[in-house]
């Protein structure tokens, strides 16, 4: 049988190596110059019997999601993995591991829940990992040397990932897990002799895997970021420790502060003195970031906050997906207070758009909210990042030798942008302040003043769209069903319309990185040239369907899928056949 | 201490506008006439001229209260922050640029209230921050709550049958959470705090500075009067190296010493930031 694409889950507890087993199969596979999409789930448990689970799913083509169902569900722990069962396609298969059937009740058995829909291959993987490490380490390396024969893939390249993704480890471990991954392999040789086939195109080159949370930490870098202040949380503490480890080389440094306020509060103040300044939480650490937030749109000092959404609210779901923070982004704080919000909805979005996100908010001295989310921003997948950016696209406003003579740091200009000088330079100096304030920055609350005031902070969102990308238009231009979409599920999307296409039905998407503001007559004209629209998100509330009902007049079906795994593109397709069905009775 | 009239005030501001640290004054300030403030205030001015720092390198951070007005009045860059937040924005300040002089200035409720979670952290990273606080025991700008360092019994619109919570002591915060420099003042003595003020912005590393600043419009318990009556200047031959010893005479209250408790010279952060970032060269 010929494959051209495979979802395999390993599924264990805390300690089992699944992420590791993820690592190794990722790399192994983008090495090929295949297409790659890993997921790890784990629970917020820190050991012991957390269940565990990567599912890494390989491809000859571009992958926008995780896909729907498994081609091969890996039992490293047999209860853990019954559940698992469910996700596995007719016609899949399992591999379970036969050294431990007799340890655990039948009932608790993977082998015995295994349907007859569903193949399955056992596997003495804790005896094969004895035999090779001497413990049971090394049962993922077992494991992966079954896979690796079964999918007729090239050996070879997994013996390069295993040295890689142990590199830090003693030569003998490498030895002994290279062992475990043979025998593996040799026992599948031996009782499954298969003729299951990857196609693999032998020109591709190797591929590049990257996070979310990686791409938008090298992403900063690459443009300039030279501090980083905040507090870890799940799941946005990678981005700190990237730019913890880097920052330093490059003459910066990143702080770890006492809470979330004083994050926010440390990287207002580094742009105030002109460095290029983040900060990255999850919803929690947003909420307390509030006011901070609205200090920056007062006193129109430049910030940038990532938030990596988790699901909510409170403390809410640490380890699962939720799109539930734009209202927070949009309309946290007190006032009249503008802020641009983005959202990446691929890792190269995260590279790219945290670029723009930067230059935005210097150019326009404002707050820029970019909205990843943890799907996004923990998943790895194969990328082809663009490092070839326009560095003087936007820059700081200078005060002319005029305007510096008399300085007013909030002067009223047209496009709403005021010259910004920093501590330093010669010149002039200014104080600003939280309160309502006069051209010059001294405090003062008068009506006029204020209504001038305000005006002159929202004017700067009409000025600023003149550098913001278009809307992406993709699909079928004459299609009469519009989807709008975004944040990661604009993968889950994108695959849910080709499923759609391949039983005949035609849907085409809008979607932008831009949240606000937005190329709005773009929106306007796509939404007018489409008889019905969907709007899937994961959320209750249906958040970026009532900014969409708000600013464009439109009634949207919604789907709100307050979900704690990446949206199925099987789920947006099953709609769309739907209101396809209602179009044309 | 007499109450000064508006009058007096304003003539004397303008008057100073003629002086050898004209240089560093800019708007007159907002406070009423007699507050402690004015002191705190001509002391900072005294150290800019003294230290001859130039405006453009002299950056203002505070928070929220009768304090937050600093900024305006001295002229070099400023930020009114949130309440509370000063110390975490000058932090952000200072590391990002670490030539400029950064000094923060705040209330009592500022700092240890709303912002007391970031008073340790700061002085224990040992950023080369200057902080004055400056202490009047009640929230003036909302006119007259108690504060935490009110003392006991104290009635107030938000204790009308008296402030049940111990005072916080800023000075002993200060030694506990590992200030690298720990001095207290009292507004009426100029000198001293000008003096004092200097010093802590020579310091390498966090200075801080508790200045009593009485209130003189809503604080009735906590007077000019009642901090002269307990006042005394450290004992001759304290040494400034003994931070237990300097915790003693810091917490007691009868006299309430003033003066500088502590000093150490350590690396600053700034000195071991260069230090990891030298070490990254090789």
């Amino acid at each position: 049988m010929k494959y051209s694409e495979i979802t395999i889950r390993f599924c264990g507890i805390a300690g089992d190596g699944i992420v590791a087993s993820g690592k190794i199969l990722a790399g192994a596979c983008a090495n090929i110059g295949l297409h790659v999409m890993v997921n790890n789930i784990y629970s917020a448990e820190i050991r012991g019997l957390g269940k565990s689970s990567a599912t890494i799913r390989f491809s000859t083509e571009k992958l926008y999601s995780m896909g729907d169902g498994l081609d091969l569900l890996v039992g490293m722990m047999s209860k853990e993995s019954i559940i698992d069962l469910r996700d596995v396609k007719v016609g899949g298969n399992v591999i379970y591991d036969t050294s431990t059937i007799g340890d655990v009740a039948e009932e608790d058995s993977l082998a015995s829940h295994i349907t007859p829909e569903i193949q399955g291959h056992g596997l003495p993987i804790k005896k094969l990992a004895n035999e090779a490490t001497g413990t049971n380490q090394g049962k993922n390396l077992v494991a992966i040397g079954a896979i690796c024969y079964f999918y007729s893939l090239p050996p070879e390249m997994f013996i390069d990932q295993i040295r890689s993704v142990f590199a830090h480890k003693e030569e003998h471990i490498i030895d002994i897990n290279i062992k475990a991954f043979n025998l593996g392999y040799e026992y599948f040789r031996e009782n499954y002799p298969l003729n299951n086939q990857f196609e693999i195109d032998k020109r591709s080159e190797p591929r590049a895997l990257t996070s979310g949370n990686d791409a938008i930490a090298k992403g900063a870098i690459d443009c300039g970021l030279k501090f980083f202040a905040g507090y870890p949380i799940t799941p946005a503490t990678k981005i700190m420790e990237i730019a913890a480890k880097e920052l330093p080389k490059l003459g910066g440094w990143t702080l770890q502060m006492e809470d979330e306020i004083a994050a926010i509060g440390a990287v207002l103040g580094a742009w105030f003195a002109g460095k290029r300044a983040m900060t990255a939480t999850s919803g929690p650490g947003l909420s307390l970031m509030s006011e901070m937030i609205n200090m920056s749109v007062m006193a129109e000092i430049p910030t940038i906050i990532v938030n990596v959404q988790r699901g909510g609210p409170s403390t809410g779901l640490p380890t699962k997906v939720e799109q539930g923070d734009l209202n927070i982004a949009l309309y946290g704080g007190a006032g009249d207070s503008p802020r641009v919000v983005m959202a990446p909805t691929n890792s190269e979005e995260c590279y790219s758009g945290i670029q723009l996100a930067f230059d935005i908010a210097e150019k326009y001295q404002t707050p820029v909210i970019f909205l990843s989310d943890l799907f996004l921003g923990q998943r790895t997948e194969t990328v082809t990042i663009k490092e070839n950016i326009d560095r003087n696209r936007c820059t700081r406003k200078k005060p002319t030798p005029e305007q510096l003579e008399n300085f007013q740091r909030y002067q009223i200009t047209d496009d709403g942008v005021s010259p910004l000088i920093v501590p330093g330079e010669p010149g002039a100096v200014y104080s600003t302040t939280g309160l309502e304030h006069s051209v010059t920055g001294n405090p003062n609350y008068e009506e006029d003043v204020h209504s001038m005031m305000t005006a002159k902070r929202f004017r700067k969102f009409e000025s600023m769209v003149e550098d913001l990308p278009e809307a992406d238009i993709l699909g079928e231009e004459t299609a009469d069903i519009g989807i709008a979409g975004w944040g990661s599920t604009i993968g889950s999307i994108l695959e849910g319309m080709e499923i759609a296409k391949k039983q005949g039905v035609k849907t085409k998407l809008i979607k932008s990185i831009m949240i606000h503001p937005q190329h709005e007559d773009s929106f306007r004209k796509f939404f007018a040239s489409c008889k019905k629209i969907i709007v899937p998100e994961m959320n209750y509330q249906g958040q970026y369907a009532a900014l969409l009902k708000s600013r464009y007049g439109i009634k949207p079906i919604e789907i709100h899928i307050p979900s704690v795994n990446p949206v199925s593109p099987l789920k947006i397709a099953q709609k769309i056949m739907e209101t396809s069905s209602e179009l044309s009775q | 201490m007499s109450f000064l009239s508006k009058q007096t005030v304003l003539d004397e501001f303008k008057k100073a506008k003629e002086s050898k640290t004209k240089e560093w004054r800019d708007n007159l300030p907002t406070w009423c006439p007699g507050c402690g403030h004015f002191t705190g205030l001509h002391g900072l001015y005294e150290a800019a001229e003294r230290l001859n720092i130039p405006p453009k390198d002299f950056v203002v951070v505070s928070g929220i209260g009768c304090s937050g007005r600093f900024p305006f009045f001295i002229k070099g860059f400023g930020l009114h922050g949130l309440h509370g937040r000063a110390i975490p924005i000058a932090t952000g300040i200072k590391v990002a640029s670490p030539d400029l002089t950064v000094v923060v200035v705040g209330g009592d409720g500022d700092g240890v209230g709303i912002g007391g979670g970031h008073f340790p952290h700061a002085a224990r990273s040992n950023f080369n921050l200057t902080y004055i606080l400056l202490d009047n025991s009640i929230y003036g700008l909302t006119k007259g709550q108690i504060s935490p360092t009110s003392p006991m019994g104290m009635k107030s619109g938000t204790s009308p049958y008296g402030n049940i919570a111990r005072p916080l002591n800023p000075t002993t915060l200060a030694l506990a959470y590992g200030a690298t420099f720990v001095a207290r003042t009292f507004s009426r003595e100029r000198d001293m705090v000008s003096e004092l003020i200097t010093k802590a912005i020579q310091h390498k590393g966090f200075s801080f500075i508790h200045d009593l600043s009485p209130c003189v419009v809503f604080n009735k318990v906590v007077t000019y009067d009642s901090v002269n009556d307990a006042s005394a200047m450290l004992p001759e031959g304290h040494d400034i190296l003994d931070r237990s010893k300097a915790m003693t005479l810091a917490e007691s209250t009868e006299p309430i010493y003033q003066g500088l408790f502590f000093r150490e010279e350590v690396p600053s952060f700034d000195d071991h930031a260069k230090q990891v970032r030298d070490g990254l060269k090789d």
